[in-house]
């Protein structure tokens, strides 16, 4: 018999597509799209301990392929988020993921013990996002920082598994999934998006406002599949693969190389229910096949 | 609870109408029951290089003929690529996105402002709430750029064409044209969709007038819809400064509370 279930740290998913924290809000506006409980979760918008307003704009810019951000953790503070998002969610049949940043080790740990009392299933760690100057990724380029917040945060926050997102902005990001799974996750996510610029030539500047932003889209899938391969071969932890992923190909290619489940961002902009239709195609694969999809995890054959 | 459709249009016309000014009409079999005037569609190109949807203002529509119009001007490459597509090529359209302008019941007259490629939102105005009252005014920066004349001519009780170098219609900044028309017309409300510096011009211009000002923004867009926060607008409300979405809290705004 097909199955489509994933399993992640005890969490169960009713299929391994989940839409990106960032790209999808907390739900309600893909809502009126299509009923989101068709998806197998979603991650939150990034959540700090205080509302943050985000960088001025212009906050997004086109690449081939791909695109830039630069919002910087606009969000409106984790105590609303619990007072009616949190709320909003946990009526839905739907497996929830709750993001969270900070730019101290008081703050994730702070935000960490808020969210004991939410209704989310897990806790990603936001640890790398490149778009504020304290967006937690100091903490996501050496391995050992890693390992102290991850550690810190799981303390904080004993009741749900820990998924710590890492960096690809690093010098070996298979050391940082290592050094988050001694600091006790549950399982690491990756990859966050690629530091990059875009440049207007006519006016001689950079179009975010940030100058820098966070590259996402088709145009990262290849450096993300084989940073999936090299975690997969570092650590024990289950691994959520991300970037750039646009149909249920993509999400076959990120398991094969090690990805118990997936995430999907960028792509919720360009086909505003292309989520839940790759859920729906890799439902039909997995039936037309007679497959357990966990089956594939890891199977990647390297030529010789 | 699900009440959005991305839809998919046919493309019945695409021509230049100005310089680097095209119009566009696609035909729907799907198409809504109801639109506002300055609401927007947010566009989808047919290649995999653009992974963001273009936001149009609706131009013009149609709600018997499934049929929506809008105007773009080329500036990219993404535009570039749009004005390419020929008649009966497929697009994938979000439709309608945005607050809209509904005006207040007690708005009898109202002028209708644009600027460059902004006039492209007036006609959907008009067509919306044809019972109004409408003086419009249309500003471009020389002859070659007019567009929309025409369309806004049989919209409107009045029309008057304005360019900065005087090559067409009258010479000056349309706000300023509009100032000096003012007192004659004493409209109840100026509805204005322009480039951000022709708002602070506007503001300027009409302070002695004491009429509501209303705008339409323009901004980089990600979502379309309020997930991402990405075209997010500074305003001022309740004397505090925040960021609306143009695309969901907006892109209709009172000047009042944009910060420009």
């Amino acid at each position: 018999m097909s199955n489509l279930k994933v399993n992640i740290a005890g969490v169960e998913f009713k299929n391994p597509v989940i839409t990106a924290s960032g790209t999808f809000g907390f739900g309600r506006e893909y809502d009126r799209f299509y009923n989101i409980e068709e998806l197998g979760g979603i991650c939150t918008k990034g959540l700090t301990i205080k509302p943050r307003l985000g960088n001025p704009p212009p906050r997004i810019a086109e690449s081939c392929s791909g695109m830039l951000n630069s919002v910087g953790l606009q969000n409106p503070g984790v105590d609303r988020y619990l007072q009616t998002d949190d709320l909003y969610l946990a009526k839905r049949d739907l497996t929830v993921i709750a993001n969270v940043a900070g730019s101290t080790l008081e703050d994730y740990i702070a935000i960490a013990e808020k969210m004991n009392s939410s209704h989310a299933d897990m806790i990603e760690l936001n640890i790398s996002c490149p778009n504020v100057k304290e967006g937690g990724m100091a903490f996501g380029v050496l391995p050992k920082s890693v390992e102290e917040v991850t550690s810190a945060v799981k303390k904080a926050c004993s009741d749900k598994p820990i998924i710590t997102k890492l960096s690809p902005n690093v010098a070996c990001i298979a050391d940082n999934a290592r050094a988050a799974e001694s600091g006790g996750a549950d399982a690491v996510s990756l990859i966050n998006t690629l530091s990059g610029m875009a440049v207007d030539y006519k006016t001689r500047r950079p179009i975010l406002f940030n100058n820098n932003g966070g590259m996402s889209g088709p145009c990262v899938k290849p450096v993300a599949l084989k940073m999936v391969w090299d975690c997969y071969n570092a650590v024990k932890i289950p691994i959520i693969g991300l970037g750039g992923i646009t149909s249920y190909t993509d999400v076959l290619e990120f398991m094969i190389c090690g990805a118990r489940a997936v995430q999907v961002g960028t792509h919720n902009f360009t086909e505003p229910c292309g989520a839940r239709d790759i859920a729906r195609d890799l439902a039909k694969y997995v039936e037309e096949h007679d497959m357990d999809i966990n089956d594939i995890v890891g199977t990647l054959i390297l030529n010789k | 609870m699900a009440n959005l459709i991305d839809r998919t249009g046919v493309i019945t016309l695409n021509r230049q109408i100005a310089k680097d000014i095209y119009k566009i009409v696609l035909q729907f079999d799907d198409f809504p029951q109801s639109i506002h005037g300055a609401q927007f569609a947010h566009v989808k190109l047919n290649d995999k290089a653009h992974v963001l949807r273009r936001p149009f203002c609706i131009c013009d529509y149609n709600i018997a003929d499934k049929t929506l119009t809008m105007c773009y001007a080329v500036v990219g490459k993404g535009t570039e690529i749009l004005s390419k597509y020929p008649v009966g090529e497929k697009l994938k359209v979000m439709l309608p996105l945005g607050n809209g302008f509904v005006p207040d019941k007690n708005v009898k007259k109202i002028v209708l402002l644009g600027g460059g490629m902004g006039s492209a939102v007036l006609p959907a105005i008009s067509r919306t709430n044809p019972e109004l009252e409408y003086y419009t005014y249309l500003g471009f920066a020389n002859k070659d750029k007019v567009a929309l004349e025409e369309e806004m001519r049989a919209l409107s009780k009045e029309i008057t064409v304005a360019t900065d170098d005087g090559s067409y219609g009258r010479k000056g900044f349309v706000t300023n044209v509009l100032a000096e028309d003012m007192e004659r017309i004493s409209p109840d409300l100026i509805f204005c969709c322009g480039p951000e510096v022709m708002y602070k011009a506007l503001k300027k211009a009409l302070a002695p007038f004491n009429v509501p000002i209303i705008v339409s923004l323009e901004a980089r867009m990600g979502c379309g819809i309020g997930a991402c926060l990405v075209c997010n607008c500074k305003v001022k409300r309740n004397g505090e400064e925040g960021y609306a979405r143009a695309c969901i809290d907006g892109p209709v705004f009172n000047l009042d509370e944009v910060v420009l």
